[in-house]
C-alpha cells in the first residue's frame, strides 16, 4: 500500500532537484556571455543587497503589503455574503463570480487592466499603467478570489450560535459583527492575509505587464536576469530570496490556522 | 471495458506527446527580428516572396535589439536562428563578439544597386532606414512643435516619452545644440539633464511606446518614423516633424547571417530578394521606411516624408547620419549614464 | 443594506475587466476603445488563423494532455496511500505532496530550466511536461483525497468476499466511487496546466510555447485587440466549465468546508 506512493515521490523527487539547482546555481560565479558558470561565490547574494536591487525588495514588500492590506478590506464584505447567504442561488452567483477569475489564467487578468487602466474605458486623471498605483490595483484584484474564499471558510465554521447569543443579549447587528464575528474570523484573516503576502511577493505577471518596465518586483528581476541577460547565478540567488520568503510567511500561516483549527 | 479503455486513451495520449516532434518545421528558415509589424513586413513581404522562391518555410524569433543579442551570445557556435535583422550600430556589437558570418557578395547580386553606405561591413548590409525624430498629437498638444529645441518648452512639461533601451538619439541631439556631437557628447549632458522634468514616461517597447500615445499619456514622443506612420495606419492622427533646427537621427536597420549556421546559402537568398528593387519598394509602402536599394520606385503620396529619403543627397541634408563605430562603443556607456542621470528619479 | 450595496460594487470592481475585455474584442479597429465604436468579428478571425497561437494552442493540447494523463493516475495512487497505508508521519508527507504549490513560480521555473539545461533536454517537451504534472499533482492528490476519506471500506470488502480479486475490486468498486474526487481532479489540472504561465515562460520556447507564454508574447510585442478576442474565448470556456462543475459538485460544498 505504501509503494503507491512511489510515483508521486519520484515526481516530487524531481521538483525537489529543480530546487536544488536552483540553490547550487545561486552560489556559482556569473560569466557574463556564457552559461556556463565559474566556482562557489557569494558575489550573487551580495549583488542582492546593491542598492539598485535593494530597490526592488523593497518596493515589493510595500506593494505587498498594500496589497494584502486592500485585499482584505475589499474581500471581507464579498466574503461575509457568501458565507451568509441563505440562498443557494447567490451563493452559486457569487462562487461563480469569485472562482471564475481565478480559473482564467493570468494572462487574460492582466490584460484586461491593462485596457482598463489605459484610459480605455475612463480618462484617468493620473497615470495609472504603467505605475505603481496601476500594479497594486491589478494585484488587490488578482487576490481578492483567495482572499473571498479563505475568509469564506473561515466565517462559514463560526457558529451562529455566538451571533445569535449576543444578538440575543441586546446587541446590534454592527456591534455583533465588531466583538463577535470579526474577532471568530481572525485565523482565517491572518492566514488569509499571510498567503495573500507570501504569493504577491512573487506575483510575476501583474507587475511585468502593467508596470511597464518601470515597476520591478522580485520575480521581474528573476525573469530579467535569467531570461534576458541569462545570468542565472543571480536570477538564481533572487529566486531562492522569493522561495525563502515565501516558506517563512506561509508556515507561519500553517501555524495560525493549525493552533487555532476553528 | 471503460477502465482499460481509459487506460489505453492515457497511454496514447502519453504517447503521442513524447512523440511529437519538438522542432515543427525542421527545414525552415529561422529569422530574428523585432514584433509587431516589423515582423508581420517582414513576413509578409519578404518571407512570401522567399518562400514562393525556394519552397523553404520562414520562422520568426522576436524580441528587443538587446535581448536578442543577449541571446545570440548565449547560443554562439550553435545559432538558434539563422538570419539576423538589427540596428546598424548594434550590429557591430555582434561582429565583434564573432556571431556574424562574413557575407558572400557573390551570392548577393541585387546589392549591386544598392546604395553605398548601405552595404556596412563585411558582415552586414541594410535593409531599410528611417529617422528618430518628434512624433506628436496635435489633438492633445495645442501648438505646433517644430524643431528639436521645442521639446525643452515648458509647456511641454510633463507630456513627453522617449526610449529608455537607446538614448543615443536624445544624447546626439543634445550635444549638437551645444556645438558638440557623438563623440564629445559630454557638452550636452547639463542641456539632458534639463529636459529631465519634462519626461512623463520612457518606453522599453515600441509597443510601450504606441500604448503611451494611443492613451494620452506621453502625446509627445521621440519615436522611430516607422512606428508613427504605422500608429497613423490605425487611425491615430499624429503629425511626424521633420525638425527645422537638427535633422532627425538617421536608423538603418540590418541583415546578416549568423555564424554556425547551417543554412548559409538560404539565407543569402533571403538577403538578396530583400534587396532587390520590387521587394524594396514593397518595403517602402509596408513599412513607409527609405530603401536601400536607389532603384526602388517611392510612392509620390510619401515621397519627402520625413524617414522615407529615396535618394543619398536626401539622406546627408535631411537626416543626421552618426558614425556607427562610435555610436556601437559609446551606446554600453551611454545607456548607464541615461539611466543614472535621467530615467531614474 | 449597505452591506448589499458594498458587495454588489465590490463584484462590479471584479468583473469590470472582464466586461472590458469582452467589449473591446469586438472593435473593428485596431484602436482599443470602449464602448467599441462598431462591431467586428476580425481579431477573433485573427486569433484563429495566426499561426503561432495555432501552435500553441496545439502545445497546450499536448502539455496539458500529457500531464493531466499522468497526473491523475500518481495522484490517485498517492490518495489512496496517504489515507489506507500505514505511515509514519503522514502529515508530513501530505505536506510535501502540496510543496510545490508553495513554490513561487520563477525559483520553480528558474530551477526547471537549469535542470533542463543540465540534462540537454531545453528543446524538448519533456522538462514541460514533468513541471505541469509537478505543479498539477497537490490539486489532483487532495481532490481524490476528499473523495477516498469518504469512501466505505466495507463496499470494497464486500466485492472481495464476493470472489473479486483487488485489482478486479479496485476497477470495479473503488474507482467508479472516486468518481467526484476524480471529476474534481481531472477539473482543477486541466485549468490549473492550460493558464499555467509562469513556470512555462521560463521553460519553453518559440517552438513548444503553451497557449498563455504564447498570448504573453503578443501582448509584449503588439497593441491591438487580438490578445483581448483570445481572452473573451478563454472567459467564456471558464464560465462554462465553472457553471457545469457547480451543477454537478456544488462548489459550495468543495469549497467552504475543509
Amino acid at each position: 500500500m505504501r509503494l503507491l506512493l512511489l510515483p508521486a515521490i519520484a515526481v516530487l523527487a524531481v521538483f525537489a532537484a529543480a530546487l536544488t539547482a536552483l540553490f547550487r546555481w545561486s552560489l556559482l560565479e556569473f560569466i557574463p556571455g556564457s552559461l556556463v558558470p565559474g566556482g562557489y561565490t557569494l558575489d550573487n547574494f551580495r549583488a542582492v543587497l546593491t542598492p539598485q536591487y535593494l530597490h526592488a525588495v523593497r518596493d515589493t514588500v510595500v506593494l505587498a503589503a498594500l496589497t494584502t492590506i486592500l485585499t482584505l478590506v475589499a474581500s471581507y464584505p464579498v466574503a461575509y455574503a457568501l458565507a451568509r447567504t441563505p440562498s443557494r442561488a447567490v451563493r452559486s452567483a457569487l462562487l461563480v463570480l469569485t472562482l471564475a477569475p481565478f480559473f482564467t489564467g493570468a494572462i487574460v487578468r492582466t490584460y484586461a487592466w491593462v485596457l482598463v487602466l489605459g484610459n480605455t474605458v475612463v480618462t484617468w486623471p493620473v497615470p495609472m499603467l504603467f505605475t505603481e498605483r496601476g500594479v497594486l490595483v491589478g494585484l488587490v484584484h488578482f487576490s481578492m478570489p483567495t482572499m473571498i474564499l479563505i475568509l469564506a471558510a473561515a466565517l462559514s465554521h463560526i457558529d451562529p450560535a455566538y451571533e445569535r447569543a449576543a444578538a440575543s443579549l441586546g446587541a446590534r447587528p454592527a456591534r455583533v459583527f465588531w466583538r463577535v464575528t470579526l474577532p471568530l474570523s481572525r485565523p482565517g484573516i491572518i492566514s488569509g492575509g499571510l498567503i495573500v503576502f507570501a504569493w504577491t511577493l512573487s506575483a510575476f505577471p501583474t507587475p511585468e505587464l502593467l508596470g511597464g518596465g518601470k515597476v520591478k518586483m522580485i520575480a521581474n528581476v528573476v525573469k530579467d536576469l535569467g531570461l534576458d541577460s541569462f545570468n542565472w547565478p543571480g536570477a538564481a540567488a533572487f529566486a531562492m530570496l522569493a522561495l525563502a520568503l515565501t516558506l517563512a510567511l506561509l508556515t507561519a500561516a500553517g501555524r495560525v490556522t493549525g493552533s487555532r483549527a476553528a | 471495458m471503460r477502465s482499460r479503455f481509459l487506460a489505453s486513451l492515457a497511454g496514447a495520449l502519453l504517447g503521442v506527446t513524447l512523440l511529437a516532434p519538438a522542432a515543427h518545421a525542421q527545414n525552415a528558415l529561422v529569422v530574428s527580428v523585432w514584433g509587431g509589424n516589423w515582423k508581420d513586413t517582414v513576413e509578409k513581404v519578404i518571407g512570401k516572396a522567399f518562400t514562393a522562391k525556394t519552397g523553404m518555410p520562414v520562422e520568426f524569433e522576436v524580441g528587443g535589439t538587446i535581448d536578442r543579442l543577449a541571446k545570440a551570445r548565449v547560443a554562439k557556435g550553435n545559432p538558434l536562428v539563422d538570419l539576423n535583422f538589427t540596428t546598424t550600430h548594434v550590429a557591430r556589437l555582434y561582429i565583434s563578439d564573432g556571431l556574424y558570418e562574413k557575407l558572400d557578395m557573390a551570392k548577393l547580386p541585387s546589392a549591386k544597386e544598392i546604395a553605398k553606405e548601405a552595404i556596412r561591413s563585411d558582415y552586414h548590409v541594410g535593409s531599410w532606414a528611417y529617422v528618430y525624430t518628434v512624433v506628436y498629437r496635435p489633438d492633445l498638444v495645442k501648438e505646433d512643435i517644430t524643431k528639436w529645441s521645442d521639446l525643452w518648452k515648458p509647456s511641454l512639461k510633463g507630456k513627453i516619452a522617449m526610449p529608455d533601451f537607446d538614448p543615443s538619439h536624445i544624447i546626439t541631439i543634445a550635444a549638437l545644440m551645444e556645438g558638440g556631437n557623438e563623440v564629445n557628447w559630454q557638452k550636452g549632458e547639463a542641456r539632458l539633464k534639463q529636459l529631465k522634468e519634462s519626461i512623463a514616461a520612457f518606453f522599453s517597447t515600441d509597443a510601450q511606446s504606441q500604448d503611451l500615445m494611443k492613451t494620452g499619456q506621453a502625446p509627445v514622443q521621440v519615436m522611430l518614423s516607422v512606428n508613427a506612420y504605422h500608429l497613423q495606419e490605425q487611425g491615430i492622427s499624429v503629425k511626424v516633424v521633420q525638425p527645422t533646427d537638427y535633422p532627425g537621427i538617421v536608423g538603418i536597420d540590418t541583415m546578416a547571417v549568423m555564424a554556425g549556421t547551417k543554412k548559409s546559402d538560404a539565407a543569402h537568398q533571403f538577403i538578396n530578394i530583400a534587396l532587390s528593387k520590387e521587394i524594396q519598394a514593397e518595403l517602402v509602402k509596408a513599412l513607409r521606411a527609405g530603401p536601400v536599394n536607389l532603384g526602388a520606385t517611392v510612392p509620390a503620396n510619401l515621397k519627402g516624408q520625413p524617414g522615407i529619403f529615396a535618394t543619398t543627397a536626401e539622406w546627408k541634408e535631411r537626416g543626421y547620419i552618426m558614425n556607427d563605430e562610435a555610436r556601437a562603443k559609446n551606446l554600453p556607456g551611454w545607456r548607464e549614464w541615461f539611466t543614472a542621470n535621467i530615467v531614474k528619479k | 443594506m449597505m452591506l448589499r450595496v458594498t458587495v454588489l460594487l465590490l463584484l462590479a470592481f471584479m468583473t469590470l475587466p472582464t466586461v472590458v475585455v469582452i467589449a473591446v474584442s469586438f472593435n473593428p479597429t485596431a484602436i482599443l476603445s470602449f464602448p467599441p465604436a462598431g462591431f467586428s468579428w476580425r481579431w477573433y478571425v485573427n486569433v484563429l488563423t495566426y499561426p503561432q497561437f495555432q501552435r500553441a494552442a496545439w502545445n497546450s493540447l499536448l502539455v496539458t494532455g500529457g500531464a493531466v494523463a499522468l497526473a491523475l493516475p500518481i495522484g490517485t495512487l498517492a490518495a489512496l496511500a496517504l489515507e489506507r497505508a500505514r505511515l509514519r508521519g503522514r502529515a508530513l508527507w501530505a505536506a510535501a505532496l502540496l510543496s510545490p504549490l508553495v513554490a513561487p513560480g520563477v525559483a520553480a521555473g528558474l530551477g526547471f530550466l537549469i535542470l533542463a539545461a543540465a540534462l540537454g533536454l531545453l528543446r524538448s517537451r519533456v522538462v514541460l511536461i514533468t513541471a505541469h504534472v509537478a505543479l498539477v499533482l497537490p490539486f489532483v492528490v487532495r481532490s481524490v483525497w476528499v473523495s477516498v476519506r469518504n469512501l466505505d471500506p466495507a463496499l470494497e470488502r464486500a466485492a472481495a468476499s464476493l470472489g473479486a480479486s483487488p485489482r478486479r475490486a479496485f476497477f470495479r468498486v473503488t474507482l467508479p466511487l472516486l468518481r467526484p474526487g476524480l471529476f474534481a481532479a481531472l477539473l482543477f489540472a486541466v485549468v490549473v496546466s492550460v493558464n499555467e504561465f509562469v513556470v512555462s515562460l521560463f521553460i519553453s520556447n518559440r517552438v513548444t510555447e503553451i497557449l498563455p507564454v504564447a498570448m504573453f508574447t503578443y501582448v509584449v510585442n503588439y497593441t491591438d485587440p487580438t490578445i483581448a478576442a483570445l481572452s473573451s474565448l478563454f472567459i467564456a470556456a471558464t464560465f462554462l466549465v465553472i457553471w457545469l462543475a457547480d451543477r454537478f459538485l456544488d462548489l459550495g460544498r468543495v469549497f467552504l468546508q475543509h
